[in-house]
Parts: C-alpha cells; sequence; structure tokens
C-alpha cells in the first residue's frame, strides 16, 4: 500500500476514536470481572493485563496526539463495505428464521445483485445451486441438525 | 536407540501386502478435502471416518488416521494462501506470506512451496520421531504448568515480531486478543465478560473468531476488486510452476531442518503444539533473514517456515499419544479413540512391546509424505482454480462457506455470530493498522495462558523461587529471550569486533 502523509484529518480522529473504543471495551471487561469475583483466580491474568494494555493504549493515544503528522495508508471507501457488512449481518442474523438454505440462497443473490450481477439465470441459478449444495453437504456431514426452510433438517 | 528386529518386523507388517496401503489414498484425500475447506477440522474428519476403522485392522486404522491427518495438515494451507483464510489454526503463519504471494500472482509458487516444504517436513519430523520417541517423551513428561506457561509467553512475544506495522499497536492488539480468549467462566467459578449470553459461557469459540478476523474481514476489503489476482494472465493454474515452487522449497534445508526440529518439539507439548510451533518457526526464520521486513510481503521462505512446522508437529502430538497415551489435540485424540476401539492402551508399556507396530507407523508416514507430493500435484491444480472466480461471485460464496463451518464447529448458531462480530472486528483492526495476527494468537492461548498461569501459582505458592527450581522452563526462558534479543546481541558483537 502506497504511504503518504497528511495533516489532522477525519482519519486520524477515526484512529483516536477507535483506540478509544478498544481502551474502553478492555477497561469494561476488567471491571465486569472484578464486579464478577475480586478472588485472585480471577483475577490472576486479566488485571495485569488490563492494566498493561491500559498503559500502552494510553501512550499510543498521547502519540498519536502529539504527532502533527500522521502516516496514512490508503484504505478502502466506508461506502463500498458498510452494504456488504449489513448484508452479512442481516444473513448471520435471519438464519434462525430462513434457515441455512433459504437464508444462504437469498444473501448470494442480494450479493450478486449489489455487485452488479444482472443477468437472471446466473443470479438464481448460482444462487440456489451453490446455497443447496452447501446446505446439503454440510447437513449431510455435521453430526447435528442444522436450521433450514425447505430442505429437510436432519444430522448426517 | 532403534531396535532393528523390530524394524524389520515393522517392514514385514507394512510390505508383506498391500492392504495397509489401500486405505491410504482414500485417507489422503480426505484430509486434504477436509483441510481445504474452512471450518472442516482435520479432527471432524477423522472423527466422522472414526467408525470405518472398525472393520479394519489396527494397522489399517492407524494408516488411515494418520493418512487423514498428514492430507489435512498439508490441506489447510490451500485456503490460507489463496484466501487468506487458514483452514486450521496451525496453518495461520503460512497465511502470512503465502495470501501476498497469491495476490501477486505467485500462487502457484506458492502453493508448491507449502506442498515441498510440508512433505519434507513430514519426513523429517518422524525420522526425528524414529529415533528419538522415547526421550521425546520422557521431555514431555517433566512439562509441568510452569513450562506451559513459559510456552505461552513465548508464543505472545512472537507478537512483537510479527507485527509490520506499529510495534505498540501490535503489542496492544496481542493483550487485546489474550484478554478475549479468557472471556468465560473462570477458574473462581464465575463468569466474566459474557454480558448475560450463554453462548459466551464457555468463552469465545475460537476458529469461528479466526475465521472472522482473518477471511471474513479481507473479504470485506476486496469488495471493490474484480478478481483476487488483477493480472489476467498471473491467474493461471501452472503444475510446472508449482514443481518449481516445489524444489524452491528443497533449496532452503535449513529453514526446513529448523522448522522440523521446532514442530517436533514445540508439537508435543499437549494442546499449545501445532498452534505454536508454525509461529516460533516463522518468527525464528523472519528474525535470522537478512531482509526481515519483506516478511508479511509474500517472501517465500515464510511459507516454508509455517508449512515445515506444522507438518512436522503431527510427528511431535503422535510422540505424545503413542509414548504416554495422551492426546495432544482433536486428531490424536480421535486416534486415541480408535486405539480404545482396538483395545489398545498407548503408553510406555506400548511403546516396550509393541515397539514394531510404532515403527511400521512411523515408517508408513514416509510413504504418506511421498504419496502427498502425487496426490497434491493432482489435486492442487484443481483446488487453486478458485483464484479464477470473480470476486463478485467469489466474496459471498466464501463468507457463506464461513458461515456453515462455523456453525458445524460450534453445533449452534453462537459460531456463524463469532464470524460476524469477529469480521468487523478485524476489518477495524487491519483498517486502523492493529495486528490481526497477533490478536488471534492471544485469542488461541488466552485461556490456556491463564490456566498455566493458575497451576504455577497454585503449585509455587506464589514464590517466584519456583521457577528456578524449573530448568526446562529457564531453557526455554532463555530461548525466549535469546529469539527476541539474539539477533540484535550479535550485531552488537559484530560492530565491536569490526570496529
Amino acid at each position: 500500500m502506497a504511504r503518504q502523509y497528511t495533516p489532522i484529518s477525519k482519519q486520524r480522529i477515526a484512529d483516536l476514536v477507535v483506540l478509544l473504543l478498544l481502551t474502553s471495551l478492555v477497561a469494561i471487561y476488567c471491571v465486569d470481572a472484578i464486579n464478577a469475583s475480586t478472588d485472585i483466580l480471577n483475577l490472576i491474568l486479566v488485571l495485569p493485563v488490563t492494566l498493561i494494555v491500559l498503559v500502552l493504549c494510553l501512550v499510543q493515544f498521547v502519540s498519536a496526539v502529539a504527532n502533527i503528522r500522521v502516516a496514512t495508508e490508503d484504505r478502502e471507501r466506508f461506502v463500498d463495505v458498510v452494504p456488504v457488512a449489513g448484508l452479512f449481518a442481516a444473513y448471520v442474523l435471519s438464519l434462525p428464521w430462513l434457515g441455512f438454505d433459504i437464508g444462504t440462497c437469498l444473501f448470494l443473490g442480494a450479493f450478486l445483485w449489489l455487485h452488479g450481477e444482472r443477468r437472471w439465470p446466473w443470479l438464481f441459478g448460482y444462487s440456489m445451486s451453490f446455497a443447496f449444495v452447501l446446505s446439503i453437504f454440510f447437513s449431510k456431514m455435521l453430526p447435528y441438525s442444522m436450521p433450514m426452510l425447505i430442505l429437510p433438517v436432519a444430522a448426517g | 536407540m532403534i531396535e532393528t528386529a523390530s524394524l524389520l518386523a515393522a517392514v514385514e507388517i507394512l510390505f508383506s501386502s498391500a492392504s495397509p496401503w489401500l486405505i491410504v489414498i482414500p485417507g489422503i484425500v480426505i484430509g486434504l478435502v477436509f483441510g481445504a475447506v474452512p471450518g472442516l477440522q482435520i479432527s471432524t474428519a477423522m472423527a466422522i471416518f472414526l467408525p470405518m476403522t472398525l472393520y479394519m485392522d489396527f494397522m489399517q486404522a492407524m494408516l488411515f488416521l494418520t493418512a487423514i491427518f498428514t492430507g489435512g495438515g498439508f490441506g489447510g494451507s490451500i485456503p490460507a494462501i489463496l484466501m487468506n483464510i487458514p483452514g486450521t489454526s496451525s496453518a495461520i503463519a503460512t497465511a502470512f506470506d503465502g495470501y501476498p504471494m497469491s495476490r501477486q500472482g505467485q500462487h502457484n509458487v506458492a502453493l508448491g512451496l507449502a506442498l515441498g516444504s510440508s512433505c519434507i517436513g513430514v519426513i523429517v519430523g518422524y525420522t526425528i520421531l524414529f529415533v528419538l520417541i522415547s526421550p521425546i517423551s520422557e521431555l514431555v513428561l517433566k512439562i509441568g504448568p510452569a513450562e506451559m506457561t513459559v510456552v505461552i509467553l513465548w508464543g505472545i512475544t512472537l507478537i512483537g515480531s510479527l507485527s509490520s506495522g506499529s510495534l505498540l499497536k501490535g503489542v496492544i492488539s496481542g493483550l487485546v486478543g489474550l484478554l478475549i480468549g479468557t472471556i468465560g467462566y473462570s477458574e473462581a467459578g464465575v463468569t466474566r465478560g459474557t454480558f448475560g449470553s450463554t453462548y459466551l459461557l464457555d468463552g469465545v469459540a475460537v476458529i469461528p473468531a479466526m475465521i472472522g478476523m482473518f477471511a471474513a474481514s479481507e473479504l470485506f476489503r476486496l469488495v471493490k476488486t474484480e478478481y483476487l489476482i488483477e493480472d489476467s494472465a498471473a491467474r493461471n493454474v501452472s503444475v510446472r510452476l508449482i514443481l518449481k515452487g516445489f524444489r524452491r522449497a528443497l533449496a532452503h534445508p535449513w529453514i526446513v531442518l529448523r522448522g522440523s526440529l521446532i514442530g517436533v518439539f514445540v508439537g508435543a507439548v499437549p494442546g499449545v503444539g501445532s498452534s505454536v510451533a508454525n509461529l516460533l518457526s516463522y518468527m525464528a526464520t523472519k528474525r535470522s533473514s537478512p531482509a526481515p521486513e519483506s516478511f508479511g510481503k509474500g517472501n517465500p521462505e515464510g511459507v516454508i517456515a509455517s508449512e515445515a512446522a506444522n507438518s512436522t508437529s503431527e510427528a511431535g502430538s503422535l510422540a505424545t499419544l503413542l509414548a504416554l497415551g495422551i492426546p495432544g489435540g482433536g486428531a490424536t485424540a480421535v486416534m486415541l479413540a480408535a486405539f480404545a476401539m482396538h483395545n489398545i492402551t498407548g503408553g510406555p508399556q506400548f511403546i516396550r512391546e509393541e515397539t514394531d507396530v510404532v515403527y511400521a507407523i512411523i515408517i508408513a508416514n514416509f510413504g504418506q509424505a511421498v504419496l502427498l507430493i502425487g496426490l497434491g500435484l493432482v489435486l492442487i491444480p484443481v483446488l487453486a482454480n478458485v483464484i479464477k472466480v470473480p470476486m463478485n461471485y467469489l466474496v459471498p460464496s466464501v463468507l457463506a462457506i464461513a458461515v456453515f463451518g462455523a456453525f458445524g464447529l460450534t453445533g449452534d448458531l453462537s459460531g456463524p455470530v463469532t464470524v460476524l462480530v469477529f469480521s468487523v472486528l478485524g476489518w477495524l483492526f487491519k483498517r486502523y493498522g492493529y495486528s490481526v495476527p497477533a490478536a488471534v494468537i492471544g485469542i488461541l492461548l488466552g485461556g490456556m495462558a491463564e490456566d498455566s498461569v493458575i497451576y504455577s501459582y497454585q503449585i509455587s505458592g506464589g514464590q517466584w523461587s519456583y521457577l528456578l527450581e524449573r530448568p526446562m522452563a529457564l531453557a526455554i526462558l532463555a530461548l525466549l529471550v535469546a529469539s527476541l534479543f539474539g539477533t540484535r546481541l550479535v550485531d552488537i558483537l559484530k560492530r565491536r569486533v569490526a570496529a
């Protein structure tokens, strides 16, 4: 990736926000662990590691703020990634209702449509065949039943 | 150390008829396919086909299961190289340089390198096992929680050297991963970080998290790419180039030998084994390279180092199983079940009384390595065609396979949800310069690290002097320090001598 140097930007603010997010998550986890029990067996690793992470995050924060210019990398655009991540989230979260067969078929079809596939035989043919072959293969291979809407729910 | 009579008996067992070998080829193919499909573990393949071994004699059963093990060991490198999805945790380091090589159109060479170093690694690893099975097993018996802690610490210190960007962010990533790895029930009998979710009681599902962080996050970044390899001319699958890669692996005997030694000894450590061995070998190769900055950007030596170690760690884990009857991981646990099905108990007595069978198993693995070369050369060109698929088809298909595979690993929807959560986390990590591999290593070793620290604390009563009574732990600690500062120290000494 080509490196370039830019002045303070939205990107740098985003870097700091991500750092703060990580710091907060680590702190919340540690507080949750302390609330659960102050027994040494519960905190013997979590507490020291959390303290080290918090110190390192502080150092990173200070060095990021102190630097007037920051190294940035070419990054993919948010608008390209967010719809895909959203679609993937919808696919995974709808599996209990749509099942692996129909859920996968719809996910593939929607993804292909979103990325410019307009040939209906390909759109339907690929989505359905791939989803059903995959569903049948895994349902036969796995020792537990998978949620399905159309295909029979049977352990392999 | 080698008993000639038993050796001759082993040769007779294996070569007096073709029947023991008939099941080896299907075994390797099964392993290759299961290893190459993300989410389908080698141990899953072995468990699925375990009932079939009831109809075989013990020797055939062991050949069949080790063939799956051998095929799967290499199979995991195929998705790691082509799609940045380590098929198993032992192929993590293979993806570091294998995937960049693929993106540069060198996928054929990378696959050949992986095949070559895997096959040679298996041969070297089993040769070491053949000669040293008894000393290795005695060594494994001396490994206590203190040694485990130090081995894990060794794994965690890889973080610094694996981070191609900011070292600080690399360490933060690794430690955040370590904390994620401790989510769930603790030894104190309480739950942490589950936020009321019953899915997290046993902790975060490691392999789905790994698939999410490595693969799904990478696929998010590639959505606007037309093909995995932009240059259409470089997209060809060429057996000639695969063979070129294979030969290139032979040109680095020292890297293969070092990886094999690391693989066989670290692989023998129950639980940690292959997950750490490939990283240690990768780190050692990177540190000793005159161009360490080229690692992570498509350096062939990185692929050789990782594959030599992970294929050899199979021999190490088999040593623990045969000599002590202790399975080091899922795959050897299935083998232990096969032992039980044939009324055989692994351990020192088994090695002493059935030396010919032990030798036969080891010699059979040499044959499997040779067969793997042929089968690999036939199957790789078929599997490598994935790079010719347009990304708008490949991205949703691989994401769907990842979701199915994750369900297969957990048996419920926590697997797919884990892939989703960690794909977003992995994408954020990559976007903002945090190290995904370091975080994954942390997640992999978090639970184990906590257990080892607790056991060490309980045994030592909180006294640091306990460590001084553990020479092996001190030796590993010295190795850790040497691996971290050794190169720098040598440089300083060289400069002083030159001055």
